[in-house]
Protein backbone atom coordinates (compact mmCIF):
# COMPACT_ATOMS: atom_id res chain seq x y z
CA UNK A 1 0.00 0.00 0.00
CA UNK A 2 1.13 3.39 -1.18
CA UNK A 3 2.26 6.05 1.94
CA UNK A 4 -0.59 8.37 2.15
CA UNK A 5 0.08 12.20 2.67
CA UNK A 6 -0.59 12.82 5.96
CA UNK A 7 -2.39 16.17 5.61
CA UNK A 8 -5.57 13.72 3.91
CA UNK A 9 -6.23 11.98 7.02
CA UNK A 10 -9.31 13.67 9.36
CA UNK A 11 -7.11 15.20 11.80
CA UNK A 12 -9.20 17.84 11.05
CA UNK A 13 -10.46 18.33 14.59
CA UNK A 14 -7.69 19.92 14.90
CA UNK A 15 -6.14 21.47 11.62
CA UNK A 16 -8.26 22.93 9.07
CA UNK A 17 -8.30 21.14 5.87
CA UNK A 18 -9.21 22.10 1.94
CA UNK A 19 -12.58 20.39 2.15
CA UNK A 20 -12.48 18.31 -1.01
CA UNK A 21 -9.19 16.97 -0.54
CA UNK A 22 -10.77 15.58 2.73
CA UNK A 23 -13.75 14.21 0.98
CA UNK A 24 -11.82 11.82 -1.28
CA UNK A 25 -9.58 10.35 1.26
CA UNK A 26 -12.66 9.61 3.12
CA UNK A 27 -14.30 8.14 0.60
CA UNK A 28 -11.62 5.99 -0.79
CA UNK A 29 -9.96 5.08 2.41
CA UNK A 30 -12.41 2.29 3.76
CA UNK A 31 -13.02 0.71 0.26
CA UNK A 32 -9.34 0.45 -0.34
CA UNK A 33 -9.19 -2.02 3.12
CA UNK A 34 -12.31 -3.68 2.30
CA UNK A 35 -11.02 -4.32 -1.53
CA UNK A 36 -9.48 -7.21 -0.99
CA UNK A 37 -11.97 -9.35 0.29
CA UNK A 38 -14.57 -8.14 -1.90
CA UNK A 39 -12.56 -9.55 -4.99
CA UNK A 40 -12.51 -12.81 -3.22
CA UNK A 41 -15.70 -13.17 -1.65
CA UNK A 42 -17.64 -11.79 -4.53
CA UNK A 43 -16.00 -13.64 -7.23
CA UNK A 44 -15.91 -17.41 -5.00
CA UNK A 45 -18.81 -16.86 -2.75
CA UNK A 46 -21.61 -14.13 -4.60
CA UNK A 47 -20.69 -15.02 -8.10
CA UNK A 48 -21.17 -19.22 -7.64
CA UNK A 49 -24.26 -18.35 -5.50
CA UNK A 50 -26.08 -15.89 -8.06
CA UNK A 51 -25.42 -19.10 -10.79
CA UNK A 52 -26.83 -21.41 -8.18
CA UNK A 53 -29.82 -19.58 -8.30
CA UNK A 54 -29.93 -19.28 -12.43
CA UNK A 55 -29.13 -22.71 -12.67
CA UNK A 56 -32.01 -23.76 -10.51
CA UNK A 57 -34.67 -22.63 -13.50
CA UNK A 58 -32.25 -24.03 -16.88
CA UNK A 59 -31.72 -27.28 -17.75
CA UNK A 60 -27.77 -26.55 -17.29
CA UNK A 61 -25.07 -28.81 -18.86
CA UNK A 62 -21.97 -28.31 -17.09
CA UNK A 63 -19.66 -29.83 -19.80
CA UNK A 64 -21.32 -27.92 -22.71
CA UNK A 65 -21.37 -24.85 -20.38
CA UNK A 66 -25.38 -23.96 -21.98
CA UNK A 67 -28.53 -24.44 -20.55
CA UNK A 68 -31.98 -23.53 -22.04
CA UNK A 69 -34.53 -21.78 -19.20
CA UNK A 70 -36.86 -24.44 -18.28
CA UNK A 71 -38.67 -22.46 -15.89
CA UNK A 72 -40.09 -24.12 -12.73
CA UNK A 73 -39.11 -27.50 -13.67
CA UNK A 74 -36.52 -28.20 -11.82
CA UNK A 75 -38.52 -27.77 -9.08
CA UNK A 76 -41.32 -29.82 -9.94
CA UNK A 77 -39.24 -32.08 -10.81
CA UNK A 78 -37.74 -32.68 -7.25
CA UNK A 79 -41.16 -31.83 -5.64
CA UNK A 80 -42.30 -35.14 -7.18
CA UNK A 81 -39.31 -37.16 -6.51
CA UNK A 82 -39.71 -39.75 -4.07
CA UNK A 83 -35.78 -39.51 -3.28
CA UNK A 84 -35.79 -36.28 -2.58
CA UNK A 85 -38.80 -36.69 -0.23
CA UNK A 86 -36.69 -39.53 2.02
CA UNK A 87 -33.84 -37.27 1.83
CA UNK A 88 -35.68 -34.85 3.53
CA UNK A 89 -37.23 -36.65 6.28
CA UNK A 90 -34.23 -38.20 6.91
CA UNK A 91 -32.78 -34.54 7.52
CA UNK A 92 -35.74 -33.89 10.02
CA UNK A 93 -35.41 -37.51 11.54
CA UNK A 94 -31.50 -36.79 11.60
CA UNK A 95 -32.22 -33.42 13.51
CA UNK A 96 -34.36 -35.31 15.95
CA UNK A 97 -32.11 -37.79 16.96
CA UNK A 98 -29.07 -35.57 17.36
CA UNK A 99 -31.15 -32.36 18.84
CA UNK A 100 -32.03 -34.32 22.44
CA UNK A 101 -28.78 -35.90 23.18
CA UNK A 102 -26.77 -32.33 21.84
CA UNK A 103 -28.94 -30.77 24.69
CA UNK A 104 -28.95 -33.37 27.03
CA UNK A 105 -25.62 -34.71 27.53
CA UNK A 106 -22.82 -32.10 26.81
CA UNK A 107 -25.02 -29.75 29.65
CA UNK A 108 -24.23 -33.09 31.67
CA UNK A 109 -20.54 -32.85 30.35
CA UNK A 110 -20.69 -29.04 31.72
CA UNK A 111 -21.75 -29.88 35.22
CA UNK A 112 -19.02 -32.43 35.96
CA UNK A 113 -16.12 -30.64 34.77
CA UNK A 114 -17.15 -27.43 36.11
CA UNK A 115 -17.01 -29.53 39.50
CA UNK A 116 -13.82 -28.03 41.94
CA UNK A 117 -12.13 -31.40 42.02
CA UNK A 118 -8.22 -32.38 41.08
CA UNK A 119 -7.76 -33.09 38.08
CA UNK A 120 -11.01 -31.81 36.03
CA UNK A 121 -9.22 -29.64 33.61
CA UNK A 122 -7.81 -32.79 31.94
CA UNK A 123 -11.25 -34.02 31.43
CA UNK A 124 -11.84 -30.77 30.08
CA UNK A 125 -9.36 -31.16 27.56
CA UNK A 126 -9.89 -34.92 27.11
CA UNK A 127 -13.51 -34.29 26.06
CA UNK A 128 -12.68 -31.50 23.78
CA UNK A 129 -10.24 -33.93 21.59
CA UNK A 130 -13.19 -34.88 18.74
CA UNK A 131 -13.56 -31.43 18.16
CA UNK A 132 -10.13 -31.07 17.18
CA UNK A 133 -10.02 -34.20 14.96
CA UNK A 134 -10.71 -33.59 11.76
CA UNK A 135 -14.57 -35.15 10.26
CA UNK A 136 -12.64 -37.68 7.83
CA UNK A 137 -10.72 -39.28 10.69
CA UNK A 138 -13.37 -38.81 12.87
CA UNK A 139 -16.47 -40.82 10.68
CA UNK A 140 -13.25 -43.67 9.85
CA UNK A 141 -12.39 -44.78 13.45
CA UNK A 142 -16.23 -44.92 13.96
CA UNK A 143 -17.21 -46.56 10.71
CA UNK A 144 -14.10 -49.32 12.28
CA UNK A 145 -16.09 -49.30 15.33
CA UNK A 146 -19.18 -49.99 14.01
CA UNK A 147 -17.84 -53.12 12.16
CA UNK A 148 -19.50 -56.50 12.59
CA UNK A 149 -16.66 -57.78 13.98
CA UNK A 150 -15.86 -55.03 16.64
CA UNK A 151 -16.18 -53.12 19.85
CA UNK A 152 -20.01 -51.52 19.25
CA UNK A 153 -21.55 -54.62 17.69
CA UNK A 154 -19.84 -56.90 20.49
CA UNK A 155 -21.32 -54.70 23.43
CA UNK A 156 -24.75 -54.85 21.43
CA UNK A 157 -24.80 -58.87 21.85
CA UNK A 158 -23.54 -58.54 25.50
CA UNK A 159 -26.36 -56.45 26.51
CA UNK A 160 -28.92 -58.33 24.77
CA UNK A 161 -30.15 -55.95 22.09
CA UNK A 162 -29.11 -58.32 19.30
CA UNK A 163 -28.54 -61.80 19.13
CA UNK A 164 -26.06 -62.26 16.41
CA UNK A 165 -23.02 -59.48 16.28
CA UNK A 166 -24.31 -56.58 13.79
CA UNK A 167 -22.89 -54.00 12.15
CA UNK A 168 -25.06 -50.54 12.44
CA UNK A 169 -24.09 -49.15 9.95
CA UNK A 170 -25.53 -51.76 7.47
CA UNK A 171 -28.71 -52.10 8.73
CA UNK A 172 -31.22 -49.53 7.33
CA UNK A 173 -33.18 -49.67 10.70
CA UNK A 174 -29.98 -48.52 12.44
CA UNK A 175 -27.89 -46.97 10.30
CA UNK A 176 -29.48 -43.32 10.60
CA UNK A 177 -29.16 -43.87 14.36
CA UNK A 178 -25.35 -45.00 14.00
CA UNK A 179 -24.27 -41.85 12.01
CA UNK A 180 -25.66 -39.39 14.06
CA UNK A 181 -23.85 -41.01 17.39
CA UNK A 182 -20.84 -39.90 14.71
CA UNK A 183 -21.97 -36.12 15.38
CA UNK A 184 -22.75 -36.05 18.61
CA UNK A 185 -19.44 -37.52 19.63
CA UNK A 186 -17.78 -34.94 17.55
CA UNK A 187 -20.28 -32.13 19.17
CA UNK A 188 -20.10 -32.83 22.82
CA UNK A 189 -16.44 -30.85 23.87
CA UNK A 190 -17.81 -27.81 21.79
CA UNK A 191 -21.03 -27.66 23.22
CA UNK A 192 -19.71 -28.82 26.64
CA UNK A 193 -17.99 -25.22 26.03
CA UNK A 194 -21.38 -23.32 25.37
CA UNK A 195 -22.78 -24.82 28.62
CA UNK A 196 -19.70 -24.03 30.46
CA UNK A 197 -19.62 -20.43 30.14
CA UNK A 198 -23.17 -20.09 31.07
CA UNK A 199 -22.85 -22.04 34.20
CA UNK A 200 -19.93 -19.84 35.35
CA UNK A 201 -22.07 -16.69 34.57
CA UNK A 202 -24.62 -18.16 37.40
CA UNK A 203 -23.39 -16.07 40.70
CA UNK A 204 -22.25 -18.29 43.13
CA UNK A 205 -24.61 -17.42 46.09
CA UNK A 206 -27.55 -18.69 45.02
CA UNK A 207 -26.24 -22.24 45.60
CA UNK A 208 -25.07 -21.06 48.74
CA UNK A 209 -28.00 -19.77 50.04
CA UNK A 210 -30.19 -22.69 48.40
CA UNK A 211 -27.58 -25.30 50.49
CA UNK A 212 -28.56 -22.89 53.63
CA UNK A 213 -32.02 -23.92 52.66
CA UNK A 214 -30.98 -27.33 52.50
CA UNK A 215 -31.68 -28.15 49.40
CA UNK A 216 -30.03 -31.20 47.57
CA UNK A 217 -27.74 -31.84 44.59
CA UNK A 218 -30.72 -32.69 42.62
CA UNK A 219 -33.03 -29.76 43.49
CA UNK A 220 -30.45 -27.37 43.04
CA UNK A 221 -30.00 -28.74 39.70
CA UNK A 222 -33.65 -28.88 38.17
CA UNK A 223 -34.24 -25.29 40.30
CA UNK A 224 -31.54 -23.26 39.66
CA UNK A 225 -29.13 -24.65 36.76
CA UNK A 226 -31.36 -25.48 34.81
CA UNK A 227 -33.30 -22.37 34.48
CA UNK A 228 -30.50 -20.28 34.34
CA UNK A 229 -28.80 -22.45 31.43
CA UNK A 230 -31.70 -21.62 28.90
CA UNK A 231 -30.59 -19.17 27.17
CA UNK A 232 -27.10 -22.09 26.72
CA UNK A 233 -29.87 -23.93 25.65
CA UNK A 234 -31.59 -22.19 22.78
CA UNK A 235 -27.89 -21.95 21.64
CA UNK A 236 -26.99 -25.14 21.51
CA UNK A 237 -30.19 -26.05 19.98
CA UNK A 238 -29.98 -23.22 17.23
CA UNK A 239 -26.71 -24.15 16.09
CA UNK A 240 -27.56 -28.24 16.38
CA UNK A 241 -30.17 -27.57 13.55
CA UNK A 242 -27.62 -25.46 11.74
CA UNK A 243 -25.13 -27.72 11.42
CA UNK A 244 -27.18 -30.76 11.56
CA UNK A 245 -28.64 -29.52 8.36
CA UNK A 246 -25.39 -29.33 6.78
CA UNK A 247 -23.80 -32.73 7.52
CA UNK A 248 -21.88 -34.81 4.96
CA UNK A 249 -18.71 -36.52 6.08
CA UNK A 250 -20.02 -38.53 8.97
CA UNK A 251 -22.64 -40.01 6.26
CA UNK A 252 -20.41 -40.19 3.07
CA UNK A 253 -17.84 -41.49 4.56
CA UNK A 254 -19.63 -44.45 6.58
CA UNK A 255 -22.47 -45.24 4.74
CA UNK A 256 -22.35 -43.03 1.05
CA UNK A 257 -25.98 -42.34 2.09
CA UNK A 258 -27.24 -46.27 2.04
CA UNK A 259 -28.40 -48.28 2.72
CA UNK A 260 -31.07 -47.98 0.28
CA UNK A 261 -31.36 -44.45 0.62
CA UNK A 262 -32.02 -45.04 4.32
CA UNK A 263 -29.27 -42.12 5.50
CA UNK A 264 -29.55 -40.06 2.49
CA UNK A 265 -30.20 -36.82 3.73
CA UNK A 266 -30.92 -33.17 1.56
CA UNK A 267 -26.96 -32.17 1.50
CA UNK A 268 -26.04 -36.16 0.14
CA UNK A 269 -29.38 -35.63 -2.35
CA UNK A 270 -27.65 -32.81 -3.53
CA UNK A 271 -23.90 -34.22 -3.85
CA UNK A 272 -25.42 -37.78 -5.57
CA UNK A 273 -27.21 -35.14 -8.15
CA UNK A 274 -24.09 -33.21 -8.81
CA UNK A 275 -21.86 -36.60 -9.35
CA UNK A 276 -24.50 -37.54 -12.04
CA UNK A 277 -24.10 -33.82 -13.28
CA UNK A 278 -27.53 -33.18 -13.07
CA UNK A 279 -26.51 -29.86 -11.92
CA UNK A 280 -30.13 -27.93 -12.19
CA UNK A 281 -31.77 -30.72 -10.16
CA UNK A 282 -28.66 -29.41 -7.98
CA UNK A 283 -29.24 -26.25 -7.72
CA UNK A 284 -33.07 -26.18 -7.37
CA UNK A 285 -32.55 -28.76 -4.22
CA UNK A 286 -29.99 -26.49 -2.81
CA UNK A 287 -32.62 -23.72 -2.79
CA UNK A 288 -34.41 -25.53 -0.50
CA UNK A 289 -31.72 -26.15 1.84
CA UNK A 290 -30.93 -22.69 1.70
CA UNK A 291 -34.94 -21.77 2.52
CA UNK A 292 -34.58 -23.91 5.59
CA UNK A 293 -31.11 -22.52 6.54
CA UNK A 294 -32.60 -18.84 6.26
CA UNK A 295 -35.63 -20.17 8.80
CA UNK A 296 -33.31 -21.62 11.40
CA UNK A 297 -31.42 -18.07 11.09
CA UNK A 298 -34.50 -15.97 11.32
CA UNK A 299 -35.58 -18.43 14.84
CA UNK A 300 -32.35 -17.89 15.62
CA UNK A 301 -32.23 -14.15 15.62
CA UNK A 302 -36.24 -14.22 17.26
CA UNK A 303 -34.73 -17.07 20.22
CA UNK A 304 -31.61 -14.31 20.95
CA UNK A 305 -33.18 -11.14 20.95
CA UNK A 306 -36.02 -12.45 22.95
CA UNK A 307 -33.31 -13.68 25.23
CA UNK A 308 -31.93 -9.71 25.19
CA UNK A 309 -34.95 -8.67 26.00
CA UNK A 310 -35.63 -11.27 29.47
CA UNK A 311 -32.32 -10.08 30.21
CA UNK A 312 -32.91 -6.12 29.99
CA UNK A 313 -36.86 -7.01 31.75
CA UNK B 1 -21.02 -37.21 56.48
CA UNK B 2 -16.99 -37.94 54.92
CA UNK B 3 -17.06 -41.13 53.98
CA UNK B 4 -20.84 -40.19 51.81
CA UNK B 5 -18.74 -37.42 50.49
CA UNK B 6 -15.68 -39.75 49.39
CA UNK B 7 -18.15 -42.40 47.81
CA UNK B 8 -19.75 -39.44 46.21
CA UNK B 9 -16.20 -38.51 44.79
CA UNK B 10 -15.72 -42.11 43.54
CA UNK B 11 -18.70 -42.11 41.88
CA UNK B 12 -17.93 -38.99 40.04
CA UNK B 13 -14.62 -39.90 39.05
CA UNK B 14 -15.86 -43.54 37.90
CA UNK B 15 -18.32 -41.32 35.73
CA UNK B 16 -15.38 -38.54 34.30
CA UNK B 17 -13.51 -42.07 33.15
CA UNK B 18 -16.20 -43.46 31.73
CA UNK B 19 -17.04 -40.80 29.63
CA UNK B 20 -13.59 -40.10 28.68
CA UNK B 21 -13.74 -44.10 27.46
CA UNK B 22 -16.26 -42.73 24.49
CA UNK B 23 -14.40 -39.21 23.92
CA UNK B 24 -11.10 -41.04 23.58
CA UNK B 25 -11.45 -44.39 23.15
CA UNK B 26 -11.33 -44.48 19.09
CA UNK B 27 -8.28 -43.00 18.82
CA UNK B 28 -7.14 -45.49 21.38
CA UNK B 29 -8.57 -48.27 19.45
CA UNK B 30 -7.07 -46.53 16.01
CA UNK B 31 -3.77 -46.11 17.58
CA UNK B 32 -4.16 -49.68 18.64
CA UNK B 33 -5.14 -50.85 15.05
CA UNK B 34 -2.17 -48.71 13.46
CA UNK B 35 0.59 -50.14 15.43
CA UNK B 36 -0.61 -54.18 14.47
CA UNK B 37 1.94 -56.14 12.61
CA UNK B 38 0.69 -57.89 8.92
CA UNK B 39 -0.31 -60.85 9.96
CA UNK B 40 -1.77 -59.74 13.00
CA UNK B 41 -6.09 -59.62 13.28
CA UNK B 42 -7.93 -56.71 13.57
CA UNK B 43 -10.40 -57.12 16.25
CA UNK B 44 -9.44 -60.61 17.54
CA UNK B 45 -7.35 -59.26 20.29
CA UNK B 46 -7.17 -55.27 21.54
CA UNK B 47 -3.51 -55.60 22.10
CA UNK B 48 -0.90 -55.80 19.46
CA UNK B 49 1.71 -58.52 20.46
CA UNK B 50 4.25 -57.43 18.13
CA UNK B 51 3.82 -53.95 17.65
CA UNK B 52 5.04 -52.41 14.50
CA UNK B 53 5.47 -48.88 12.94
CA UNK B 54 5.25 -50.36 9.66
CA UNK B 55 1.98 -49.26 8.57
CA UNK B 56 3.10 -45.59 9.10
CA UNK B 57 6.39 -46.62 7.05
CA UNK B 58 3.69 -47.95 4.37
CA UNK B 59 1.54 -44.93 4.34
CA UNK B 60 4.40 -42.95 3.23
CA UNK B 61 6.06 -45.25 1.16
CA UNK B 62 2.92 -46.84 -0.39
CA UNK B 63 -0.01 -44.62 0.04
CA UNK B 64 1.81 -41.61 -1.04
CA UNK B 65 1.07 -39.50 2.48
CA UNK B 66 4.30 -37.72 2.72
CA UNK B 67 2.69 -36.04 -0.84
CA UNK B 68 -0.57 -35.37 1.05
CA UNK B 69 0.89 -34.36 3.78
CA UNK B 70 2.99 -31.22 2.15
CA UNK B 71 -0.31 -30.47 -0.04
CA UNK B 72 -1.89 -30.05 2.71
CA UNK B 73 0.63 -28.13 4.89
CA UNK B 74 0.74 -25.46 2.38
CA UNK B 75 -3.08 -24.93 1.90
CA UNK B 76 -3.04 -24.10 5.24
CA UNK B 77 0.16 -21.81 5.13
CA UNK B 78 -1.32 -20.19 2.52
CA UNK B 79 -4.83 -19.58 3.96
CA UNK B 80 -3.90 -18.36 6.95
CA UNK B 81 -1.71 -15.66 6.52
CA UNK B 82 -3.87 -14.26 3.91
CA UNK B 83 -7.30 -15.03 5.89
CA UNK B 84 -5.85 -13.11 8.48
CA UNK B 85 -4.61 -10.15 6.70
CA UNK B 86 -7.88 -9.29 4.42
CA UNK B 87 -10.61 -10.08 7.21
CA UNK B 88 -8.79 -7.62 9.43
CA UNK B 89 -8.64 -5.53 6.75
CA UNK B 90 -12.29 -5.22 5.73
CA UNK B 91 -13.56 -5.78 9.22
CA UNK B 92 -11.62 -2.40 10.46
CA UNK B 93 -13.67 -0.06 8.30
CA UNK B 94 -16.53 -2.00 9.13
CA UNK B 95 -15.67 -1.34 12.25
CA UNK B 96 -14.52 2.25 13.23
CA UNK B 97 -14.80 4.19 9.23
CA UNK B 98 -18.12 6.08 8.93
CA UNK B 99 -18.93 5.56 5.12
CA UNK B 100 -21.65 5.47 2.56
CA UNK B 101 -22.85 1.97 2.03
CA UNK B 102 -21.27 0.39 4.98
CA UNK B 103 -24.60 -1.19 6.31
CA UNK B 104 -25.50 -2.54 3.01
CA UNK B 105 -21.87 -4.27 3.07
CA UNK B 106 -21.93 -5.57 6.28
CA UNK B 107 -25.27 -6.91 5.79
CA UNK B 108 -24.49 -8.85 2.55
CA UNK B 109 -21.32 -10.62 4.25
CA UNK B 110 -22.96 -11.66 7.50
CA UNK B 111 -25.93 -12.98 5.50
CA UNK B 112 -23.66 -15.27 3.08
CA UNK B 113 -22.78 -16.62 6.26
CA UNK B 114 -26.01 -19.08 6.66
CA UNK B 115 -25.78 -19.91 2.75
CA UNK B 116 -25.12 -23.62 2.85
CA UNK B 117 -22.15 -24.57 0.52
CA UNK B 118 -23.86 -27.19 -1.25
CA UNK B 119 -25.96 -24.77 -2.64
CA UNK B 120 -22.89 -23.18 -4.71
CA UNK B 121 -19.91 -25.74 -4.99
CA UNK B 122 -21.07 -26.82 -8.38
CA UNK B 123 -20.85 -22.94 -9.87
CA UNK B 124 -18.03 -22.82 -8.03
CA UNK B 125 -16.32 -26.15 -9.35
CA UNK B 126 -17.11 -24.60 -12.51
CA UNK B 127 -15.46 -21.42 -12.28
CA UNK B 128 -12.58 -23.06 -10.67
CA UNK B 129 -12.39 -24.85 -13.90
CA UNK B 130 -12.48 -21.78 -16.24
CA UNK B 131 -9.96 -19.93 -13.91
CA UNK B 132 -7.56 -22.74 -14.36
CA UNK B 133 -7.58 -23.26 -10.47
CA UNK B 134 -8.32 -27.27 -10.82
CA UNK B 135 -5.49 -29.14 -9.26
CA UNK B 136 -3.96 -26.01 -7.53
CA UNK B 137 -3.05 -24.97 -4.76
CA UNK B 138 -4.12 -21.80 -5.06
CA UNK B 139 -7.77 -23.49 -6.19
CA UNK B 140 -8.33 -25.40 -2.70
CA UNK B 141 -8.21 -22.47 -0.50
CA UNK B 142 -10.31 -20.04 -2.24
CA UNK B 143 -12.90 -20.26 0.13
CA UNK B 144 -10.48 -19.63 3.35
CA UNK B 145 -8.57 -16.88 2.19
CA UNK B 146 -11.35 -14.40 3.43
CA UNK B 147 -14.21 -15.62 5.38
CA UNK B 148 -17.40 -13.64 5.67
CA UNK B 149 -17.22 -14.80 8.90
CA UNK B 150 -13.33 -14.00 9.54
CA UNK B 151 -14.65 -11.07 9.22
CA UNK B 152 -17.66 -10.95 11.20
CA UNK B 153 -15.23 -11.88 14.23
CA UNK B 154 -12.76 -9.47 13.18
CA UNK B 155 -15.16 -6.69 13.58
CA UNK B 156 -16.29 -7.72 17.02
CA UNK B 157 -13.05 -7.92 17.63
CA UNK B 158 -12.21 -3.84 16.68
CA UNK B 159 -15.54 -2.93 18.53
CA UNK B 160 -14.37 -4.13 22.05
CA UNK B 161 -11.10 -1.96 21.74
CA UNK B 162 -11.18 1.65 23.33
CA UNK B 163 -11.20 4.19 20.70
CA UNK B 164 -9.32 6.56 22.52
CA UNK B 165 -6.10 4.64 21.14
CA UNK B 166 -6.68 5.48 17.58
CA UNK B 167 -7.90 8.91 17.94
CA UNK B 168 -4.49 10.31 19.60
CA UNK B 169 -2.45 8.32 16.73
CA UNK B 170 -4.55 10.32 14.23
CA UNK B 171 -4.04 13.32 16.24
CA UNK B 172 -0.33 12.12 15.81
CA UNK B 173 -1.08 12.93 12.34
CA UNK B 174 -0.86 8.84 11.30
CA UNK B 175 -2.44 7.69 8.48
CA UNK B 176 -5.49 5.59 8.64
CA UNK B 177 -3.26 2.46 7.43
CA UNK B 178 -0.32 3.28 10.16
CA UNK B 179 -3.01 3.41 12.71
CA UNK B 180 -4.64 -0.14 11.55
CA UNK B 181 -1.74 -1.34 11.69
CA UNK B 182 0.43 -0.19 14.33
CA UNK B 183 -2.71 0.36 16.62
CA UNK B 184 -5.58 -1.92 16.28
CA UNK B 185 -4.06 -4.51 15.40
CA UNK B 186 -1.66 -5.10 18.20
CA UNK B 187 -4.82 -4.62 20.23
CA UNK B 188 -6.82 -7.70 18.33
CA UNK B 189 -3.64 -10.30 18.60
CA UNK B 190 -6.26 -12.76 20.80
CA UNK B 191 -9.03 -12.87 18.20
CA UNK B 192 -6.22 -12.88 15.35
CA UNK B 193 -5.39 -16.00 16.88
CA UNK B 194 -8.71 -17.70 17.60
CA UNK B 195 -9.12 -16.92 13.38
CA UNK B 196 -5.92 -18.46 12.51
CA UNK B 197 -7.17 -21.65 14.35
CA UNK B 198 -10.27 -21.72 12.57
CA UNK B 199 -8.26 -21.01 9.67
CA UNK B 200 -6.25 -24.05 10.79
CA UNK B 201 -9.53 -26.15 11.53
CA UNK B 202 -11.48 -25.28 8.09
CA UNK B 203 -8.40 -25.94 6.30
CA UNK B 204 -6.80 -28.62 7.21
CA UNK B 205 -9.69 -31.07 7.90
CA UNK B 206 -11.56 -29.78 4.82
CA UNK B 207 -13.45 -32.39 2.60
CA UNK B 208 -15.96 -31.80 0.19
CA UNK B 209 -14.12 -28.77 -1.66
CA UNK B 210 -10.92 -30.60 -2.30
CA UNK B 211 -12.67 -33.63 -3.11
CA UNK B 212 -14.30 -31.86 -6.48
CA UNK B 213 -11.24 -29.61 -7.21
CA UNK B 214 -8.29 -32.24 -6.69
CA UNK B 215 -9.39 -34.89 -9.49
CA UNK B 216 -5.40 -35.63 -9.50
CA UNK B 217 -3.61 -37.68 -6.89
CA UNK B 218 -0.88 -34.98 -6.88
CA UNK B 219 -3.36 -32.58 -5.39
CA UNK B 220 -4.55 -34.72 -2.85
CA UNK B 221 -4.90 -33.49 0.97
CA UNK B 222 -4.51 -36.04 3.84
CA UNK B 223 -8.23 -35.61 4.18
CA UNK B 224 -9.03 -36.73 0.44
CA UNK B 225 -5.72 -39.46 0.43
CA UNK B 226 -6.97 -40.97 3.63
CA UNK B 227 -11.01 -40.77 2.21
CA UNK B 228 -9.59 -42.75 -1.18
CA UNK B 229 -7.60 -44.90 1.12
CA UNK B 230 -11.03 -46.12 2.90
CA UNK B 231 -12.36 -47.08 -0.78
CA UNK B 232 -11.25 -50.31 0.05
CA UNK B 233 -12.56 -50.93 3.95
CA UNK B 234 -11.06 -54.14 4.64
CA UNK B 235 -7.90 -56.48 6.16
CA UNK B 236 -4.74 -54.85 5.88
CA UNK B 237 -5.98 -52.10 4.47
CA UNK B 238 -7.88 -50.87 7.50
CA UNK B 239 -4.09 -51.08 9.40
CA UNK B 240 -2.90 -48.47 6.86
CA UNK B 241 -6.43 -46.55 7.35
CA UNK B 242 -5.58 -46.49 10.63
CA UNK B 243 -1.49 -44.97 10.74
CA UNK B 244 -3.14 -42.40 8.10
CA UNK B 245 -5.88 -41.26 10.20
CA UNK B 246 -3.53 -40.46 13.35
CA UNK B 247 -1.00 -39.02 11.02
CA UNK B 248 -3.71 -36.43 9.70
CA UNK B 249 -4.64 -36.00 13.16
CA UNK B 250 -1.25 -35.48 15.53
CA UNK B 251 -0.54 -32.03 13.96
CA UNK B 252 -3.99 -30.84 15.04
CA UNK B 253 -3.78 -32.34 18.36
CA UNK B 254 -0.43 -30.65 19.00
CA UNK B 255 -1.69 -27.29 17.69
CA UNK B 256 -4.81 -27.76 20.11
CA UNK B 257 -2.58 -29.14 22.95
CA UNK B 258 -0.11 -25.65 22.21
CA UNK B 259 -3.03 -22.97 21.90
CA UNK B 260 -5.80 -24.54 23.96
CA UNK B 261 -6.99 -21.62 26.01
CA UNK B 262 -7.80 -19.85 22.37
CA UNK B 263 -9.45 -22.93 21.15
CA UNK B 264 -11.71 -22.23 24.74
CA UNK B 265 -12.12 -18.66 24.35
CA UNK B 266 -12.77 -19.21 20.49
CA UNK B 267 -15.60 -21.71 20.84
CA UNK B 268 -17.53 -19.15 22.64
CA UNK B 269 -16.61 -16.25 20.43
CA UNK B 270 -17.61 -18.43 17.07
CA UNK B 271 -20.90 -19.75 19.09
CA UNK B 272 -22.37 -15.94 19.31
CA UNK B 273 -21.92 -15.86 15.22
CA UNK B 274 -25.05 -18.35 14.45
Amino acid sequence: MARQPIVTEPIARSKPVPKRKKWRASFFTPWLFLLPSIVILGTFLAYPIIEAFHWSVLDYKIIADTGEYVGLANFREIFTDSTFWKAFVNTLLFLLIVLPLNVLLPMILAVLVNQKIRGVSTFRVLYYLPVVTPMVVGALMWKMLYSQNSMISQVLVWLGIFDSPTNLLVQSSTALVAVSMITVWKGLGYYMIIYLAGLQSIPKDVYESASIDGASVFQMFTRITFPMLMPSVTLVSVMTIIAGMKVFEEIALTTGGGPAGATTTLVMYIFDNFMSLDVSTASAAGLVLLIMAIGASLLQMKLTSKRENDLRA
Amino acid sequence: MKSKKRSQLIWLYALLLFITVITVGPFFITLLISLKSANEGIYTVLFPTDPTLANFIDSFAKADFGLYFLNTVIVTGIAIPLNLIFCSLAAYPLARMDFRGRSVVLALIISTMMVPFQLYMAPLFQLAGELGLRNSHIGLVVMQVSTAFGIYLMRQAFLRIPKELEESAYLDGASKFKVWYLVAIPLVKPTLVTLAIFTFMGTWGDYLWPLLNSTESSMYTLSIGLAQLSQNFDGANLKLISAASILTTIPTLLIFIWLQKYFISGATDGAVKG
